[in-house]
């Protein structure tokens, strides 16, 4: 009996997109998976949680009413459930629709978020969204971790541009493993590749120990032009190799999730191999 | 070697014992005369042309003292000495005059050290903290302050610290290509313990008059640094320093915060990207334009900008609504690989625009009066 009423109980994805550098990509990545899964006909919510300098409703063009300030104080000073529809701003083109928690409005807000709030905040929404999307900043803060702790995916984004760069990736990477997260949850995403750049990526993935789950190519006049038009590459209308690169990743990430075993195993086998080389 | 003429000025017997003691047996060191008394120095000592006056200054009036000896002695260097660090006492007793502070009892390395540290440089130990801050992270600073740094001890001829307190991610280490015995972890860990000459050992050297502090091996590492041992390191490293610079992680955090606030000058950094900086920027300058003088205080800075020209510069102006200190170009080849071989742009090539858009900083900032308080 139990068992029932929780399988009816929507427990939404949460992919969180994480980097160690700044600028990589991160925000047009997560812009763009929550419009991909909403066109493969998912109920999607994307959350800004650089809650200083976010930049998702300035890539979707949006004047948030409400942000993630709100709800997080509204979390805090009620019990039990709360409507966080009221919280969303919708952002809709064409025939994609997907919900947006803000970041908040301004910098005093954001330097009085509560963590456990944002917490309970996102426990909500998971119940009545397919997948929750998290976009974040490059630092392992408290809110950081504990989104990362419950989120069922971690894309982390990198680029290959200079040494610093990829230092950092490294040591993010083996903190991240020293925590505990299984490889499996983290996945590397290699962002603006081809750019121009003096370093291999195989010695990019020997250092890592870990190879890029999926590689999207450097087209900076793609990438701005969406910004500056707020509109996601993956609904725009011209064909572009970084929007159908966006697309195949989201593709990838849906058909693990729709046969889980079958996939599992395919992989395993790689992992197993890689595990014990 | 230099012959140093020692004039020793300590009210306590047995400490005045112990110091002449270690004195006398330093190499180079002579010790010329001593008095318990300052006043009898300051009449008496001048018959024996003393070069160093070691000056005790827990006795009372001790600034008013300091001023008295530099006036009496100028062609001698004094050591301040007390038998604790204090920061502000610090900064006084240099601002007054003297070359340096040095904790007592110290050996004949520590004295050795001071002069080394203190003496050759020839400034007033007047110092200027500069805290470079960025709303969004990859704005360009890290490259800046590392070329900057450079530009501003060969312009100068003083000394420079670089301290990379990005806390987490800072990579100032990998710029240099150093593999630092200790770091912004263990200095501010021992800080309760250093004096100003000990802690220059935590700097590594990486030119002429240039040294840095670097970062944290290790992400988790940065919980170990509080902010509060962290301007206290900043404090004492004045001593040490003419020109601190000071990268920090991006946006507002405890300890983008404390560097700002222990900072005559506070640079905010952006790249530009053709995305939202202009706007990123504006949010943080509004936050500092709480300080009642954020006016003098607060400088920006854009990097990558194209083209590199005056026009562009104001145009940055007008969107900001507020001055533009300094643009550099956009060289992105000449900086990463500079930073991969661990080498400086201004080094590699002097003459580049981006090492003369440096160099222009680094004359106004060597220009500058410096402010008291
Ligand atoms: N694949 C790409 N090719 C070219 N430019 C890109 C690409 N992905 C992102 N960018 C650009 O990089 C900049 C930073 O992207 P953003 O998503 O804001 O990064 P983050 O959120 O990680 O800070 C933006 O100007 C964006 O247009
Ligand atoms: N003036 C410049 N022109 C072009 N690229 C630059 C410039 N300064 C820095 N970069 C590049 O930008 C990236 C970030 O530089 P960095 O100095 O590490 O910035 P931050 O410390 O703000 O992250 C590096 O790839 C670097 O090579
Ligand atoms: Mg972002
Ligand atoms: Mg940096």
């Amino acid at each position: 009996m139990k068992q029932k009423v929780e399988e009816e109980i929507r427990s939404g994805i949460i992919m969180t997109v994480f980097s160690t550098a700044s600028a990589v990509g991160k925000t047009l990545l997560s812009v763009n998976m929550a419009a991909e899964l909403a066109r493969s006909g998912y109920k999607v919510c994307v959350v800004d949680l650089d809650l200083q300098f976010g930049d998702i409703c300035n890539y979707l063009h949006l004047s948030p009413q409400k942000t993630i300030y709100d709800a997080q104080k509204a979390a805090e000073n009620t019990v039990g459930q709360l409507d966080y529809g009221e919280y969303i701003t919708p952002y809709e083109y064409e025939d994609t629709i997907f919900s947006v928690l803000a970041a908040p409005l301004n910098l005093e807000e954001a330097y009085n978020i509560s963590t456990q709030a944002v917490i309970e905040v996102l426990a909500g929404i998971r119940g009545e969204y397919d997948y929750v999307v998290l976009d974040t900043t490059a630092t392992f803060s408290d809110l950081n971790l504990a989104v990362m702790d419950l989120s069922t995916m971690i894309t982390f984004v990198g680029i290959v541009d200079f040494i610093p760069t990829i230092k950092n990736m490294k040591v993010g990477y083996d903190t991240m493993r020293s925590i505990g997260y299984e490889k499996n949850k983290i996945r590397f995403v290699l962002n603006r590749s081809n750019s121009k750049t003096h370093i291999e990526l195989q010695d990019v993935e020997q250092l890592l120990e870990e190879r890029f789950y999926h590689i999207l190519p450097n087209d900076f006049l793609t990438a701005i032009d969406s910004i500056h038009q707020g509109i996601p590459l993956v609904i725009n209308d011209e064909e572009t190799a970084l929007g159908r690169g966006m697309q195949e990743l989201i593709e990838k990430y849906t058909n693990r999730a729709r046969q889980k075993s079958s996939r599992k195993n395919a992989s395993l086998s790689s992992w197993v191999k890689r595990l014990f080389k | 070697m230099p012959e140093y003429r020692v004039l020793l000025i300590e009210p306590n017997r047995i400490m005045m014992e112990r110091l002449s003691s270690v004195v006398r047996n330093t190499k180079n060191f002579q010790l010329v005369s001593r008095a318990m008394d300052a006043r009898e120095a300051l009449g008496q000592g001048g018959v024996f042309v003393p070069n160093l006056i070691l000056l005790d200054i827990d006795a009372q009036e001790s600034m008013q003292l300091v001023r008295e000896f530099v006036r009496a002695f100028p062609q001698a260097g004094i050591l301040a000495l007390s038998s604790q660090w204090n920061a502000q006492a610090s900064s006084a007793v240099v601002k007054a005059g003297a070359k340096g502070y040095l904790i007592k009892p110290f050996t004949s390395e520590e004295l050795i050290a001071a002069i080394n540290t203190f003496g050759n440089s020839g400034m007033g130990m007047i110092s200027e903290v500069m805290t470079f801050f960025s709303p969004k992270g990859k704005s360009g600073k890290t490259t800046l302050i590392a070329n900057l740094g450079m530009a501003l001890a060969q312009k100068s001829g003083q000394n420079v610290a670089i301290i990379d307190a990005d806390l987490q991610f800072g990579d100032m280490a990998v710029f240099f290509n150093l593999d630092p015995q200790s770091t912004i972890v263990e200095a501010t860990r021992d800080i309760k313990f250093l004096s100003p000459i000990s802690l220059n050992s935590y700097f590594m050297p990486i030119a002429e008059r240039v040294r840095v502090l670097c970062g944290t091996k290790r992400p988790e590492f940065a919980e170990d640094v509080s902010p509060k041992a962290f301007t206290d390191m900043i404090s004492m490293a004045r001593s040490l320093f003419r020109y601190i610079l000071v990268d920090v992680p991006s946006a507002f955090n405890p300890i983008s915060v404390a560097a700002a606030e222990a900072s005559e000058q506070v640079y905010l950094v952006s790249m530009i990207s053709g995305g939202y900086e202009g706007k990123h920027m504006q949010r943080a300058l509004d936050i500092f334009k709480a300080w009642p003088d954020y006016e003098t205080k607060v400088k920006t800075i854009f990097t990558r900008v194209e083209p590199c020209d005056i026009q562009k510069q104001q145009q940055l102006e007008a969107l900001i609504e507020y001055p533009v200190c300094s643009i550099l170009p956009n060289e992105y080849l000449l900086v990463s690989e500079a930073a991969n071989n661990g080498r400086m742009a201004v080094d590699i090539k002097p003459g580049s625009p981006l090492a003369r858009s440096i160099d222009l900083l680094a004359a106004q900032i060597y220009g500058r009066p410096y402010k008291v308080g």
